[in-house]
């Protein structure tokens, strides 16, 4: 619950915060849309009282509305956990500028985003699938991944499958997805 | 079914291991004899007037022979001692102690399938291990075990042994590039590469001893040996065997020279397409290598087969036995003394523990006679014939240095390619060749010609 | 000579009027080269060779490469010139399992991440459950977390060194390790009931108290264990050839660590003295007192030492947890069926190989909606993309080995 880092972040970003500086324990909470991400990025980085130089995590979120890529930072000028939201990612197509300029080791972290939910990092230069294989069609982290469905069009198809995936077999995707307000 | 096949069928396995041994062994001795019969004489006339031929032909199965057990020794000893050093046991069910493990990895080994990868070069991919189990066993002809015990005495005889050791990088050579795989070129060129250059090394380090013995003969360069430990030529020359033994090391391809098979990094070098016996060559190959490496650096710097201390002569014990005197005499002490030995060694046994069966007592008192007769003949042998002394001898230091090799195994990791040829080129061959000219001038100094 | 594979509907065939590009087919070889076009320029510029070059494969099956991974190298002669590690062999899903598992129940999927350090894999998820849940941990069972992770630690440390030693050839400094390994896990069952996925962290404290065997395993261990680590670690300290081969290799500095999104040892050994459990601390750290070993070189030395030092320094950590556990319950009072509040939560602890962290969201029903885990190793293996061009494959070998990856942990 660090006060100062929120005044800071609301004086230095307060026009392109999409929410209210948000913190509870030892984290705080900012959102921006998708588009500022590259320029709030190198704020944190370069900017001396921010000096957010190390990148904790990066990892997409499908709320079952929209899309999110949520950023994680530290820095030690602020004892808290420095969140960064780049909320309302279209679920049909979310792409996001990638921060692979500031941090390469986000790369991967990025490839992985895009392996699991389909969201594409402008600027990534090796946005490829990392777990999957690469001929894999769908986006297995989705709300609205449906492995039957899925293994029906993949070079397995025919299979018979022993598990029972939780949606019921003829339900439609967007009817049993589950939606968050996150 | 055919009444043979029921028949068959019918035996136990016993009634079939005799049904097919007894047919073939009558064969092949009704066979023999024939051959003897009828062409018996002219074959022995031959062999009498060309025998050279028969002493390389006995020769060559000799040094055969003898690397295959020497080779299962070293891999078992390798074995154990290495798990002994990493702190477990290592084999220790098949045998007493895991003894035969080696026999029953060699069988293994033959019982696997044989084939070659896809788009393998088919006859250089079977002739290179050929070629590497020939060089290691070529070398052994002229290692002198013992006085009169070796296999020929060149009198350029460490010009062959070199020459035979770059033989060995062909056969590497083959077997890398034939395998159709980068892995395998990979090890094969790094093989090379660090045979080739510690060869010169190898070579240099020994002309310091050339000088000073004045033969290239390994025979003679033992005789020179004899005497108090003193004589040993590692006293005169005690960089050119450490110069010596490293670079041994590395044609050996020993660890912290083992690139070529580093199994960390590239797999299993240029073996990883063999199996089944080709891999079982070059696993000989190896190990018969390590032998004939420490065999040289024992004849070589270390007394080859003398005892470290002058063996006197007065040691001997000539049995002047005239065996042909006792007559029939002869056949009854033959007949009766084993048997009553036993007797009499299984005696205590049977009468001090009463649970023990009677047929187990004999064969605890078989085993003690063959130990006695092994004692005493051995003994005998060891101290009055110069061959016996001379063959334990060169044995035993060649293990001492062959356990030097697998200790090393066991404690060091290994060197880098680059590292390793560094080291060859920037200061192994300083060093020789520092040897080399120090030795020239002190031979110039104090003896001149 | 075997027929080529058959193509479906997505594999077209790759523009064949380049002749750089490697796909000899006629030839029968069996180029690591993927049979598609590629799908970035990062890919494109990778499969094609330069003069000189070659690919080589080391496949999901290498003595060498610590689980299954495959790196398709590109080799000229013996030079690394470029790499490209392929995942996905490990994958299972865990972050999909646990959506559709209880709260309590995911953090037995969280275990087999990193299946050496899995208690530290645990303790984020766990960590994070109990921010949203607003659990209060008992004393004593935030003790005991702190002294059977730091045997985990210990555990963890011991066998890096021996798989470093391994991957430069030495036999004996692995089978060291595993009689550490051995003891500690023989601790860690008695106290857990397993020996490798401890599934030991609950929500609110862990599962059982400290009982008498593990007690006295760990007493009779800590008594030797400052000689033993002291004797595994000196055979490979003071040798020439395992020190000349480290020093100077896969040097990072501070820069390329922050920039690679480095933790853990890794970024210690670059100089930079950050360690989570001081900057930002959780559970019983801030009573504890231990120092933060850093190294200034970089290279792969550093690393190695590093890593050595923390195992001193976990010693320490043990010995004060062990005079100043105090008594109480172990576990916090919490209801079968768990339903936190909607929100949002991250925690993250400081294992081993780096930060362990976990972001957690929940939708207010038993099951948590997302659970994200972040893994030091995934993070770390992209270093080896960057370090290990201009080596030798040998060193190529001893960078991977000395930034620890684990597979698991690599490929979820």
């Amino acid at each position: 619950m660090d006060a100062a880092l929120k005044r800071r972040l609301e004086a230095r970003f307060g026009d392109r915060l999409t929410a209210p500086v948000y913190q509870r324990h030892d984290e705080t909470e900012i959102r921006i849309g998708p588009g500022d991400v590259p320029d709030v990025c190198r704020t944190l980085h370069d900017d001396a009282d921010f000096r957010f130089i190390l990148l904790a995590d990066v990892a997409g979120v499908d709320t079952g509305e929209v899309m999110q890529v949520v950023y994680h930072l530290w820095s030690d000028t602020s004892p808290d956990w420095l969140r960064v939201v780049a909320d309302g990612l279209s679920r049909d197509d979310p792409r996001v500028p990638s921060i692979t300029f500031l941090w390469q080791g986000a790369e991967w972290m990025e490839r992985e985003a895009y392996d699991m939910f389909g969201i594409t990092f402008e600027g990534n230069r090796d946005l490829r699938r990392i777990y999957m294989p690469p001929d894999y069609q769908s986006f297995p982290l989705r709300k609205d991944f449906f492995l039957p469905d899925d293994a029906a069009r993949s070079p397995g198809a025919g299979v018979r499958h022993m598990e029972q995936s939780h949606t019921p077999r003829n339900a439609r995707p967007g009817e049993t997805m589950r939606k968050v307000r996150a | 079914m055919t009444a043979v096949a029921r028949s068959w069928s019918r035996l136990t396995l016993a009634g079939k291991i005799l049904f097919t041994v007894v047919p073939i062994l009558l064969v092949l001795t009704a066979g023999l004899l024939l051959v003897i019969v009828v062409a018996g004489k002219p074959i022995v006339d031959f062999l009498a007037a060309n025998m050279w031929l028969v002493r390389f032909v006995i020769a060559a199965t000799a040094v055969l022979l003898m690397s295959v057990p020497s080779a299962f020794l070293i891999i078992y000893m390798e074995m154990k001692v290495i798990a002994l050093m990493n702190l477990r046991i290592g084999p220790d069910r098949v045998g007493p102690f895991g003894s035969l493990l080696s026999v029953v990895h060699g069988l293994k080994v033959l019982m696997k399938e044989d084939f070659s990868p896809t788009g393998a070069d088919r006859l250089v991919f079977t002739l290179a291990p050929v070629v590497v189990y020939m060089s290691a066993v070529m070398s052994l002809l002229v290692l002198p075990f013992a006085p009169r015990i070796f296999g020929a005495d060149f009198n350029i005889g460490l010009l062959y042994l070199f020459g035979i050791g770059g033989l060995t990088v062909v056969g590497l050579l083959m077997g890398g590039w034939s395998s159709f795989n980068k892995y395998s070129l990979l090890g094969g060129l790094r093989s090379a590469a660090q045979v080739i250059s510690y060869e010169i090394p190898l070579t240099l380090s020994v002309v310091g001893l050339l000088i000073l013995a004045g033969t290239m003969s390994l025979n003679q360069l033992s005789i020179n040996q004899s005497g108090w430990f003193t004589n040993w030529y590692v006293f005169q020359q005690p960089l050119g065997a450490l110069i010596f033994f490293i670079a041994a090391t590395a044609e050996a391809n020993r660890t912290p020279f083992d690139l070529t098979e580093a199994d960390s990094e590239i797999v299993a070098g240029f073996a990883t397409e063999y199996s089944g016996m080709r891999f079982g060559f070059f696993f000989f190959a190896e190990y018969v290598n390590v032998f004939v490496v420490s065999g040289l650096i024992v004849t070589l710097f270390f007394g080859g087969w003398n005892a470290p201390f002058a063996w006197p002569e007065a040691w001997a014990i000539h049995l002047n036995l005239d065996l042909g005197s006792l007559g029939m005499g002869l056949l009854f002490g033959l007949l009766l003394v084993p048997p009553i030995l036993i007797l009499a060694l299984a005696a205590p046994f049977y009468v001090g523990r009463s649970s023990l069966p009677w047929w187990q007592a004999l064969i605890i008192g078989f085993v003690l006679f063959n130990l006695l007769v092994i004692v005493l003949i051995g003994g005998w042998a060891f101290i009055s014939l110069d061959w016996v002394a001379g063959l334990l001898w060169f044995l035993l230091k060649s293990y001492i240095f062959v356990f030097i090799f697998v200790w090393m195994r066991g404690t060091l990791p290994r060197v880098r390619i680059d590292q390793l040829m560094g080291f060859a080129w920037k200061w192994l061959l300083p060093a020789s060749l520092l040897n080399l000219f120090v030795t020239a001038l002190a031979v110039i100094v104090i003896s001149p010609r | 000579m075997t027929a080529a594979p058959p193509r479906g509907h997505l594999h077209q065939e790759p523009p064949s009027d380049d002749p750089r590009v490697q796909l000899d087919e006629a030839a029968g070889v069996f180029e690591p080269v993927p049979p598609y076009p590629p799908r970035t320029e990062r890919e494109a510029e990778f499969y094609t060779l330069g003069d000189g070059e070659m690919f080589i494969n080391m496949g999901p099956q290498h003595p060498s490469t610590h689980g299954v991974l495959r790196i398709v190298l590109k080799l000229d002669g013996e030079n690394v010139v470029d790499l490209d590690p392929v995942l996905g062999y490990l994958h299972r899903g865990v972050e999909k399992l646990c959506e559709n598992a209880d709260y309590h129940h995911s953090i037995a999927y969280l275990d087999p991440l990193e299946y050496i350090a899995s208690l530290f894999c645990e303790w984020p998820g766990v960590l994070a459950f109990e921010k949203l849940l607003d659990v209060q941990v008992p004393r004593r069972a935030e003790y005991i977390r702190v002294l059977c992770t730091e045997l985990n630690r210990i555990l963890s440390h011991s066998m890096f060194i021996g798989w470093m030693a391994l991957d430069l050839g030495g036999l004996t400094p692995i089978l060291y390790g595993l009689i550490e390994r051995d003891e500690i896990a023989e601790m860690l069952a008695a106290l857990t009931g397993q020996r490798l996925l401890y599934n030991y962290l609950r929500i609110g404290g862990v599962n059982g108290d400290i009982n008498h065997e593990f007690m006295s395993r760990l007493g009779d261990w800590m008594s030797r264990a400052t000689t033993q680590i002291e004797a595994n670690t000196t055979l490979l300290n003071e040798n020439e050839i395992f020190v000349r081969r480290m020093r100077g290799l896969g040097k990072m500095d501070k820069e390329t660590a922050f920039r690679m999104a480095m933790t853990g040892p890794n970024l210690r050994a670059s100089g930079v003295p950050l360690d989570f459990r001081r900057a930002h601390p959780y559970s019983v750290f801030p009573e504890l007192e231990f120092d933060i070993p850093t190294r200034e070189e970089g290279d792969c030395l550093a690393r190695y030492l590093v890593r050595i030092d923390e195992i001193k320094q976990s010693l320490r950590i043990i010995d004060q947890c062990i005079h100043n556990m105090p008594d109480g319950p172990v576990t916090a009072k919490l209801p079968r069926l768990l339903r936190p509040r909607p929100g949002r939560a991250y925690a993250a602890v400081e294992g081993p190989r780096g930060q362990y962290a976990a972001y957690v969201i929940s939708d207010g029903t038993d099951q948590p909606f997302r659970m994200r885990i972040h893994d030091p190793s995934f993070v770390h293996l992209q270093a080896v993309g960057v370090l290990m061009p201009g080596h030798l494959i040998a060193d190529a070998m001893a960078v991977m080995a000395s930034l620890d990856p684990i597979m698991g942990g690599v490929d979820k």
